[in-house]
């Protein structure tokens, strides 16, 4: 009877893991198998023309370009102040504590919500209408906790004798935090934001009324009423109310192009992940 | 003048000490969990009598910057919103229709359509999950298990348009054919939406239920081996007795998450408004078109909206009802899942 529940139990979870694997490798063999025929040079390097039906993804490539580096712009200082702050300058660990679920919650808010709460500040309030640098900002607020948090652990697995020598040598507390904290904990910054553009490079919801439209937007020109294209807003609007083979093609291939950049970015970010993990366990 | 504690290393031993693997306190509601330890700081920083300085209030400026948005988001959806809780009150809550050229604004169909979708989503994800995740973590050698890790954290970040897309053009089609005989409309219902959001949300509850699992101390599993215990018993007599915790806030986790997804919902739902069954048992609504509180917000009627205060103030009012329900959500799984791990992104 043990015996049986056991074998049973054996190939249940594994029946688990077999089947769940099988549908999320299903899903990326289908973009794949579907997007691989659309893409190619004229694809990456055209225009969108005929509502997405020839052409190709070019100003949309570009537009998630401007709208991610926004991103990372906007949350690097902010998310280099909050990791300091939690990581040096709040030593009282319940208050370290509220601003942690704050980072959770903030991580929590749906992105349809951000995008509402950015289209009454910067579209109505500010009165920008669509813009990049509203959609960048956003995004930026969006993976703000996912890069403060990479950065706050990493400076929390600094060796302590680093920051002790600095502290005997006579440096100030910003003098170590520049010239020691930060420099030594890049790769958290580093590993942090690139996981947070993954995910940025993927969202619809905040930027569909804030910063991108479908067509007719090329290089931005100045902040008020110019708006970008983007990859993932273009797959959201062909897939809607495309009963054009040729466009639903080339859909698949955006796709497959967005998988490409937002896989790209993640496993930039693993080699660093892993030395970090490495790290802390020889701690 | 430095100031630094000497006090400080003693403290350091005391938290190394804490931090060491005790074996577990075995009656069961005993505190097995780390979520009661500080946040260890390991280095004392020289602080200046009175100190500040440049970093320090840019820092804290910073920080608070992000509170801001976070609480200037809140105050937002709730003084635009103000009008309609003014001519409605609770009614807009429990109100069943929603006619915005007649100025009828009940949001229930809508909060209802949410609870289903996400339900569903949390009950055919979540034993699938938690039962991949119990094979990674307890059964799969490890070698495989960092590739498996590897491979479903890539596969979280899947952009929910392409899952959308999917849904689009297999899902709504293959739900169809499965469901002519009971006569549906069309593929788009709240039952294509559920499937597809628990495919969405399978990676999350795999990789934090897995994270939950493995933060049980090796050597009590060897104990319980020895002991002569299958595997299946030491995982459930051993393992989910301690990880529970864990496990629950990747399942709250992933529930914020389906409540709040937008973009894949939106193309698989139908859109349909005032659908709400005839009684509450039935669930008819399931294999029929409906429409959620974020498939409301994603559509079209926001920017109409805009032109009629009632009408955009009863749109923010979704926005409002909204993160109510996700912020409670997501702040039961973070307490629940402690402040070792980072946020729910796959940080650390």
């Amino acid at each position: 009877m043990r015996r049986w529940l056991d074998r049973a139990f054996l190939v249940g979870t594994g029946g688990c893991a077999v089947l769940a694997l099988t549908v999320l490798l299903g899903i990326l063999a289908a973009v794949v198998w579907r997007g691989a025929g659309a893409v190619s040079w004229e694809f990456l390097t055209d225009g969108m023309r005929q509502v997405g039906a020839s052409g190709g993804i070019f100003y949309n490539v570009i537009g998630t370009g401007i709208l991610l580096a926004t991103a990372l712009l906007v949350s690097a200082p902010l998310a280099v102040g909050l990791a300091l702050t939690l990581g040096v300058y709040v030593r009282n660990s319940r208050r370290r504590n509220r601003l942690v679920m704050m980072l959770y919650l903030l991580n929590g808010v749906p992105s349809i919500l951000i995008g509402l709460f950015g289209f009454v500040i910067f579209g109505v309030l500010l009165g920008w209408g669509k813009s990049w640098l509203a959609g960048g900002i956003l995004l930026g607020f969006m993976i703000l906790p996912t890069v403060a948090v990479a950065l706050f652990e990493r400076i929390q697995a600094l060796p302590a004798n680093t920051t002790e020598a600095a502290a005997g040598l006579g440096l100030s507390e910003s003098q170590i935090i520049w010239s020691v904290i930060l420099p030594q904990s890049l790769s958290g910054w580093l590993s942090g934001s690139l996981l947070g553009l993954a995910r940025a490079a993927g969202e619809t919801a905040p930027i569909m009324f804030t910063a991108t439209i479908f067509a007719g937007a090329t290089w931005p020109q100045g902040i008020r009423e110019s708006p970008v294209l983007s990859l993932p807003y273009h797959i959201f609007v062909l897939a809607q109310d495309s009963f054009d083979p040729a466009a639903s093609v080339r859909v698949w291939g955006a796709a497959l192009i967005l998988l490409f950049l937002v896989f790209s970015l993640s496993l930039l970010a693993l080699p660093l992940r892993l030395r970090l993990h490495e790290e802390s366990r020889h701690d | 003048m430095l100031n630094c504690n000497l006090l400080e290393p003693d403290e350091k031993i005391v938290r190394k000490l804490r931090s060491v693997e005790y074996p577990p306190v075995a009656h069961p509601g005993a505190k097995v969990s780390v979520v009661d330890d500080p946040v260890s700081i390991n280095f004392p920083l020289p602080t200046r009598a009175g100190n500040w300085s440049w970093t320090r209030l840019v820092s804290l400026g910073f920080t608070a910057l992000a509170g801001l948005f976070l609480l200037a988001m809140i105050g937002v959806f709730l003084w635009e919103s103000l009008p309609v809780w003014r001519q409605f009150g609770f009614d807009y809550i429990l109100g069943t229709k929603w006619f915005f050229r007649q100025h009828e604004f009940g949001i229930l169909p809508m909060i209802y359509g949410t609870v289903m979708v996400s339900a569903l989503a949390i009950l055919l994800a979540v034993p699938l999950g938690v039962g991949a995740a119990v094979f990674t973590a307890e059964i799969l050698p490890s070698r495989w298990r960092g590739l498996v890790k590897v491979a479903v954290e890539l596969l979280a970040g899947v952009p929910s348009v392409v899952y959308g897309l999917l849904g689009i053009l297999f899902l709504r089609d293959w739900i169809y054919r499965l469901l002519t005989p009971f006569d549906p409309l069309s593929g788009d219902t709240l039952l294509t939406a559920g499937i597809l959001l628990a495919v969405m949300v399978l990676p999350t509850i795999i990789t934090l239920s897995d994270d939950a699992i493995r933060g049980v101390p090796v050597l009590q599993r060897h104990a319980a081996r020895g002991l002569g215990l299958t595997r299946f018993e030491t995982v459930t007599g051993l393992i989910f007795p301690q990880a529970w915790r864990g496990i629950f806030a990747s399942i709250l986790l992933a529930l914020g998450r389906a409540m709040g997804e937008t973009v894949a919902v939106f193309l698989v739902i139908g859109r349909r408004d005032n659908v709400l069954p005839e009684n509450w048992y039935s669930l008819r609504p399931l294999l029929e078109a409906g429409q959620t509180l974020t498939s409301k917000l994603g559509g079209s009627e926001t920017f109409i909206a805009r032109a009629d205060p009632l009408h955009w103030a009863a749109i923010v009012g979704l926005g409002l009802v909204l993160m109510g329900l996700v912020v409670g959500i997501t702040w039961g799984g973070a307490w629940l899942m402690g402040r070792e791990e980072g946020p729910d992104a796959p940080v650390a």
